[in-house]
């Protein structure tokens, strides 16, 4: 075990005492904060909350993209900057639609200084991590929702980061899509062993996927619950997994926490 | 069915050019077709239309608009980009900008005959000015306008500033460029007739303004209908290089 001092400075992401405000004057709205979060190396955070409780500026704010209004953010740290050492997916998968699918992930390679030879090798190794198999020629708009999302995933790690930022990912999926790809996301976290921070608003997928569960309250965001989740994380069939008593009695405490948190 | 209205848009005017009776006010089909064959060959020693043949003058014509709006629409991508990226620069030229947009080009066709004389540097000088504004708004617009979304998400890959212009903002902008391009070809077009206004022959403006001169109505007709067919013709293939060159336009 690290002692407390150790996670400060180790953990892959650092949050200490952080606030966040939009607007000037008396239009001030506070988003989030005050919070304080570490997450350890290879952990799995799911963020979970209403939606308006500031839980995607906290994953903008360890992304680089804002600036806390006070308080620090450190990831590996160092003040967070984007492209640096944590890849991150969207709600949508932004795509770039002038580039082919594999060209999509040739870019983030090329971004990442991967040489020429070795991305034209790691593009079709990427795609299939992420279950994608002969879509490397295709265009980005012929392929569907939760394809282009995979694509989304599999440019995310091109950089090989040793950090991961979802931000509702699979939000826009439909149901059985969504399934598919938190089962598939869980096992491509566990073969690259990289630390996750995942948003989202559904409990379901805050269980099934996390190692933690932190449940915030609506705004301003602040913790409302800091849950391990001490299920097996390898060995167990999805089916297997959502079957055991455990997982049930852990969603019905994460389900209240938000509900209680929404106020 | 476009055959069909073909045909009967040629029946009408052969009906008018009969009801017309005077051949130097409506010519019938059939003289403008004579005149296509007479201006196609050389005939009683005279060669074509004030000794060139119709598709030469046609094709100076073309060679005059092709080297104008090249000039215009590179000169026009170069003001798109610099006044969709730096605001002061905006601020200040886009009324300039905006200003040579609203003016005819024959207006300042005088000008550059002052500055440049008769020959082919004003009229080149006039088309690459008429075909510059259309670039120049839309490649501005576009470029302003860039995602934010997908700009983030090049940044989020580790791209550099020029990285984000050169594989986010630029493609991005290409569908808009492209419909100005289309936009400052088709003024260059109609623009090619002022500037052969003045020592215009050989030139197809300049076949049809000496022809207007000697009132014959016949080689008018026929120089209209070639430069609407071959205008026609070169939006055409603007249209097919669109899509080969932009297949994502429409779609995200």
């Amino acid at each position: 075990m690290s002692s407390p001092l150790e996670i400060g400075t180790q953990a892959a992401v650092h949050v200490k005492d952080v606030v966040h405000v939009y607007g000037t004057g008396t239009d001030v709205v506070t988003a989030l904060g005050p919070i304080s979060l570490d997450v350890p190396r290879g952990s799995f955070l799911v963020i979970v909350g209403a939606s308006g409780c500031g839980k995607s500026t906290l994953l903008r704010l360890i992304a680089g993209f804002e600036w806390p209004s006070a308080g620090i953010v450190r990831t590996a740290g160092a003040a967070p900057i984007p492209g640096t050492g944590a890849g991150i997916v969207f709600q949508q998968p932004r795509l770039f639609p002038w580039k082919s699918v594999g060209g999509n992930v040739e870019l983030a390679l090329r971004y990442a200084g991967v040489p020429r030879e070795e991305r034209a090798r790691r593009v079709p190794e990427l795609l299939e991590r992420v279950g994608l198999h002969d879509v490397a020629h295709r265009r980005t708009w012929q392929l569907s929702g939760g394809q282009q999302q995979r694509v989304a995933i599999a440019r995310a790690l091109a950089g090989d980061d040793p950090l991961l930022l979802l931000d509702e990912p699979f939000a826009a999926l439909d149901a059985l899509t969504r399934e598919r790809l938190q089962e598939d996301l869980r096992r491509v976290s566990e073969q690259t062993g990289r630390t996750s921070v995942f948003v989202t608003h559904s409990v379901e997928e805050a269980v099934f996927l996390g190692s933690r569960v932190v449940v915030l309250t609506s705004r301003p965001g602040q913790i409302a619950l800091d849950l391990a989740i001490p299920l097996p994380r390898t060995g167990l069939e999805p089916d297997e997994l959502r079957a055991l008593p455990e997982y049930a009695a852990l969603r019905a405490t994460v389900s209240h926490a938000v509900r209680d948190a929404a106020g | 069915m476009r055959v069909l209205a073909g045909a009967a848009l040629l029946g009408l005017w052969q009906l008018a050019a009969a009801a017309a009776a005077n051949a130097s006010f409506i010519p019938s089909p059939g003289a403008v077709w004579e005149q296509f064959l007479r201006l196609s060959t050389t005939h009683d020693g005279i060669r074509g239309y004030s000794g060139s043949l119709l598709v030469e003058h046609l094709g100076i014509s073309l060679r005059r608009i092709l080297i104008g709006s090249a000039i215009g629409v590179a000169g026009g991508l170069v003001v798109g980009v610099v006044l969709g990226t730096v605001p002061w620069i905006r601020v200040v030229a886009e009324p300039v900008v905006t200003f040579v947009r609203a003016l005819p080009p024959l207006a300042y066709f005088s000008l550059l005959i002052i500055w440049f004389g008769i020959d082919e540097t004003p009229k080149l000088w006039l088309l690459a000015i008429a075909a510059l504004p259309p670039v120049a708004v839309a490649t501005a617009a576009a470029v302003h306008g860039a995602p934010s979304h997908l700009v983030e998400a090049a940044r989020a890959l580790g791209a550099s500033r020029r990285d984000v212009i050169r594989d986010v903002v630029l493609p991005n902008a290409l569908p808009e460029i492209f419909t100005g391009v289309r936009l400052a070809v088709g003024i260059a077009y109609s623009s090619v007739v002022a500037a052969e206004t003045v020592n215009g022959v050989p030139g197809i403006g300049g076949m049809v303004r000496d022809a207007q001169r000697y009132l014959q109505t016949d080689v008018v007709v026929l120089g209209l209908l070639a430069i609407g067919l071959s205008g026609l013709l070169i939006d055409a293939l603007l249209r097919v290089t669109e899509k080969r060159l932009i297949p994502w336009r429409g779609r995200s």
